[in-house]
């Protein structure tokens, strides 16, 4: 089975956030809900300050901190491509994953509107979803943390799996340039203007992810968790990287 | 019906009453605006006021529990007249505790039997809730056994090793949910279950004060002789000790932040600047110690009700800098949260702090009235407490029994 990952070229992304827009689209998500953010911020100080930006998603991690803490088993690890989802039908809102999250990638969506007008009460909905969006994807599956998602739970990027999970199986790359395989690419993959993304198997040696963090050097974000992320980030391309592990565990040694 | 009969019901009154208007207001507020009426908020304060409340009422659950279980276990007679109380105490505070977790939860229902039959042995939260269920048993069955008027310490023995196991349990789960986030310095250490544990005796010991107190009506001349021994005799020095232990954590993690350099250990200059953190050290903390260490203000019913009183005010204070303190610092800078989060808690989250006074009230003045709390048991099978340094002779050598 597939380890489905990610790789996300820093030197080409231009912070357009395309990629939160479309998986907004995507995944009929709220305001403010960004399962895939882009992160503006800015270094030093006046006059010499420089605007950074940073892309983030879920890092559906091989050994997520969010999955050990959960009361319920509500977001479990799938066996099958490593996604991490969630079960709204086993989730108690206790926010546990959210605290334990080091990435900050989950989202209560009982909470206050960080945007007006509160578009819950614009489209309010009538069978005990948060809301009901007049555009509204095809796919539903709560047992996943897919669709609209009712009160009280936690929500988070899937990896787009109801499109993923599709691929034709011994796939070593999601390409959206590949017309065959451009429906099971993840929504902020495909529509990367620059093509800073890329998604395939981390367990191919052959695929381009793999090339990629091996070429240049691809690191983890905050690795010293233990947590290691199946996203990877490209910087520069030097030899010279962030050491990209640190915890030994029984199945990586060193 | 006897004067402190009459405030007792007067007591039981007033706390239904608030319980009620204030659980009507809460429910209505979250009926109409859902979870939207509290202030957290997904930029990375998830956990607000209400489970601020929720570890408050539990951790001095445990505490009184603890105090009683200690005394059960240890034997100590000296502590027969407050046991009773303190093990109703623990029940009644775990109530209002479980009350407010139960309006912060998304699906509180669905927790019931979703955590114990989802067996998640790697959650700290599955391990704590476990042991809360078996932790209410054990309370259950040792007030139960002390509701016969002739109960006897050494009988309730094993309960009380029970009990006490649980306890511990219980405050060293809740210190690992928070201490085991080693991505969040500001709560993430080995030993805060330790300080936990007598955050939790310390809560204990100043709500006994106080409860015991206000089951007199604050009259210190209508207390019965065992407690006036037991309050003019340890503890007072108990309290007074704990408080120094309670001290010694929070200026001793204070200390490591001021000057650590670890991303998220910076909220240490924001808490250690506020005003709250001055009061609840100086106020709630150095000053009953100062009034309980001082030989001529120590035995002062007075005195002892002001410190327990300022005490259980600066545990809360001291509860919400730790809890709301270990999100204040973003996962990630940028145009969401440029600075420190803010938080302070809405007026449905106050109203949930009402919710678990009042609701605890109600279980304590019902436990007043109709439990006997003030029972201390068979007189007979009381051992009388040797006094002090009746073991030892002049010379301060120690005599053989």
């Amino acid at each position: 089975m597939a380890k489905w990952g990610m790789v996300i070229d820093l030197d080409k992304c231009t912070g357009c956030q395309a990629c939160t827009t479309a998986c907004s689209m995507e995944n009929n998500r709220l305001p403010g809900e960004n399962w895939q953010d882009v992160l503006f911020y800015h270094e030093g100080t006046y006059p010499n300050v420089k605007l950074m930006w940073f892309p983030r998603p879920c890092m559906h991690c091989e050994n997520p901190s969010c999955v050990s803490v959960c009361p319920t088993k509500a977001t479990y690890k799938d066996p099958h491509g490593g996604f991490v989802l969630m079960d709204w039908n086993r989730c108690i809102g206790c926010k546990y994953c959210q605290v334990a999250c080091p990435y900050g990638v989950r989202f209560y969506v009982d909470e206050k509107a960080p945007v007006q007008p509160d578009i819950r009460t614009v489209f309010p909905s009538a069978d005990g979803r948060v809301w009901d969006p007049p555009y509204r994807g095809p796919q539903d599956d709560p047992g996943r943390g897919i669709g609209i998602q009712p009160h009280g739970v936690v929500s988070k990027c899937t990896f787009c799996y109801h499109r993923v999970s599709k691929a034709p199986a011994g796939i070593a790359d999601l390409d959206e340039d590949i017309p065959a395989l451009k429906e099971y690419v993840p929504a902020c993959v495909r529509t990367c203007a620059p093509k800073a993304r890329f998604f395939g198997d981390l367990d191919n040696p052959e695929s381009t992810v793999n090339k990629l963090i091996a070429d240049k050097s691809g690191v983890r974000l905050k690795d010293e968790t233990g947590n290691k992320p199946q996203v990877y980030y490209l910087s520069g391309g030097a030899a010279a990287s962030v050491p990209s592990l640190r915890s030994m565990t029984p199945s990586d040694p060193a | 019906m006897n004067t402190v009969k009459t405030k007792q019901t007067g007591i039981l009154s007033v706390a239904l009453i608030g319980f009620l208007v204030s659980a009507g207001l809460v429910l209505d507020n979250l009926a109409q605006y859902g979870h939207a009426a509290l202030n957290t908020n997904n930029l990375g304060i998830s956990w607000g006021f209400p489970i601020v409340v929720y570890d408050y009422f539990l951790l001095t659950s445990t505490g009184l529990a603890m105090l009683a279980s200690l005394a059960i276990v240890f034997g100590g007679e000296t502590f027969r007249p407050v046991i009773k109380r303190a093990v109703w105490l623990a029940l009644a505070g775990l109530a209002g505790g479980v009350a407010v977790l139960f309006l912060e939860l998304g699906h509180p229902l669905r927790a019931l039997w979703a955590i114990p039959f989802s067996f998640a042995f790697s959650s700290p939260l599955y391990w704590k809730v476990m042991c809360v269920s078996f932790y209410v048993l054990s309370l259950l069955i040792l007030m139960a056994r002390m509701l016969k008027s002739h109960w006897t310490i050494a009988e309730l023995r094993i309960n009380g090793i029970v009990t006490l196991v649980l306890a511990l349990g219980v405050t060293s789960i809740a210190g690992v949910v928070y201490g085991s986030q080693s991505f969040r310095p500001f709560w993430a250490s080995g030993d805060i279950p330790i300080a936990f544990i007598f955050e939790s005796l310390l809560g204990g010991l100043a709500f006994i004060f106080f409860f015991t107190y206000l089951a007199y009506a604050f009259n210190p001349a209508a207390l019965p002789t065992g407690v006036k021994r037991l309050f003019t005799g340890p503890l007072p020095r108990l309290l007074a000790l704990a408080i120094f232990v309670h001290l010694l954590f929070v200026l001793a993690r204070m200390a490591s932040g001021l000057y650590g350099n670890l991303e998220g250990l910076q909220v240490w200059h924001h808490v250690a600047t506020s005003p709250l953190f001055y009061a609840e050290i100086l106020l709630g903390l150095v000053l009953p110690l100062v009034l309980l260490m001082r030989p001529g203000t120590r035995n002062n019913p007075w005195v002892q009700m002001l410190a327990s009183f300022l005490v259980m005010n600066a545990l809360l204070v001291s509860r919400y800098e730790y809890i709301l303190g270990g999100q204040l610092v973003p996962m990630f800078k940028g145009a969401w949260a440029p600075a420190l989060l803010s938080y302070f808690p809405s007026p449905t989250e106050w109203l949930m702090l009402l919710i678990a006074i009042f609701l605890s009230n109600t279980f304590n003045a019902l436990g007043e009235l109709f439990l006997g709390l003030s029972s201390e048991g068979d007189p007979s099978a009381r051992v009388e407490p040797e006094p002090l340094g009746a073991q030892w002779g002049e010379g301060g050598e120690r005599l053989a029994s």
